[in-house]
């Protein structure tokens, strides 16, 4: 029998990975918006590869969303 | 207080079959859509040298999209563009219904996922169509042949990741308005719902496109 409990906290640590990704989009933007200011005729060609890597660390975060909203209303919902 | 989150589309039955409501939606949206390009299309009829109004629009977005596939896929932009497009709007209008209180169709892991598809089977044929079967397979072969699993592997991820990315974003986009509704039941909502119904969808539609366009990218160059 699933414990309401700790599927909650189950799912507080899923989420935990949005601070993850949330540290990663904040270097990345940090070290691109140094590379623009030493570059600036660059910027098109930087933002489009920082636009790629930001959806990337994104899908993490999303997906860490996806997981613990699935632990509270698909198993705990059940319990 | 109940949040109304389902994995599953809601149950809607067309003479006695369950098709679900999404797929209703997908096709009344589409069919408004289509009728709609099909009013511009008789407009492109008319196009005068001097663009004005609703001309500089379509060009406007019609070059744009070309420039951003250009970025991309360089010289094979005018096989591409147009399909990216076709997915683009699709993606956009079908989501955008979300307004209207309607379901919107991308709420469905299925239409995702074949959305999703559509990129791999885009992906492939492109390659194919201009570098040939031999081209594809020593593209994925490249700079090495022990690459060639994770190559594959990785070509075959793609689309399922493109479908639970969107599926998981447009239900949480929902999950949130409807957390929101549920605290603050007045104004505040009015004022979110202008990005998580509208600006985040817009970030997701392009997401799409970026995307099939980067995988496109990889695997003609």
């Amino acid at each position: 029998m699933p414990v309401l409990g700790l599927i909650a906290i189950g799912a507080g640590l899923a989420v935990l990975a949005g601070g993850a990704a949330a540290l990663g989009m904040g270097l990345a933007t940090s070290r691109s918006a140094e590379a623009i200011a030493r570059q600036p005729e660059a910027a098109g060609k930087i933002n489009s590869s920082l636009m790629f890597g930001l959806i990337m660390m994104e899908t993490t975060a999303v997906y860490a969303l996806l997981v613990a909203i699935l632990l509270i209303f698909v198993l705990g919902g059940n319990a | 207080m109940e949040l109304e989150i389902s994995l599953y589309p809601k149950p809607f039955e067309v003479l006695g079959v369950n098709v679900g409501l999404s797929v209703v939606v997908a096709w009344c949206v589409l069919a408004v859509v289509l009728a709609a390009l099909f009013l511009v299309r008789l407009y492109v009829n008319k196009f005068q040298m001097e663009p004005k109004g609703l001309q500089n629009l379509l060009e406007y977005v019609i070059e744009s999209m070309y420039g951003f596939a250009r970025g991309h896929v360089g010289l094979y932009a005018e096989f591409v563009a147009p399909i990216s497009l076709t997915l683009m709007i699709y993606v956009f209008f079908t989501t955008i219904i979300e307004l209207f209180g309607l379901p919107p169709a991308t709420e469905d892991l299925n239409c995702t996922i074949a959305l999703g598809l559509c990129s791999f089977i885009m992906v492939n044929v492109t390659s194919i169509r201009f570098k040939g079967v031999r081209g594809r397979i020593r593209n994925l072969a490249s700079p090495s042949f022990i690459v060639f699993p994770i190559k594959i592997l990785t070509d075959m991820i793609a689309p399922f990741s493109m479908g639970i990315r969107l599926f998981a974003n447009v239900l949480i986009g929902g999950v949130i308005m409807q957390l929101i509704y549920a605290v603050v039941p007045v104004l505040l909502p009015a004022a979110l719902s202008a990005y998580f119904n509208v600006l985040h969808i817009a970030i997701q539609t392009f997401v799409v496109g970026l995307l099939s366009l980067t995988y496109i990218g990889e695997a003609v160059e």
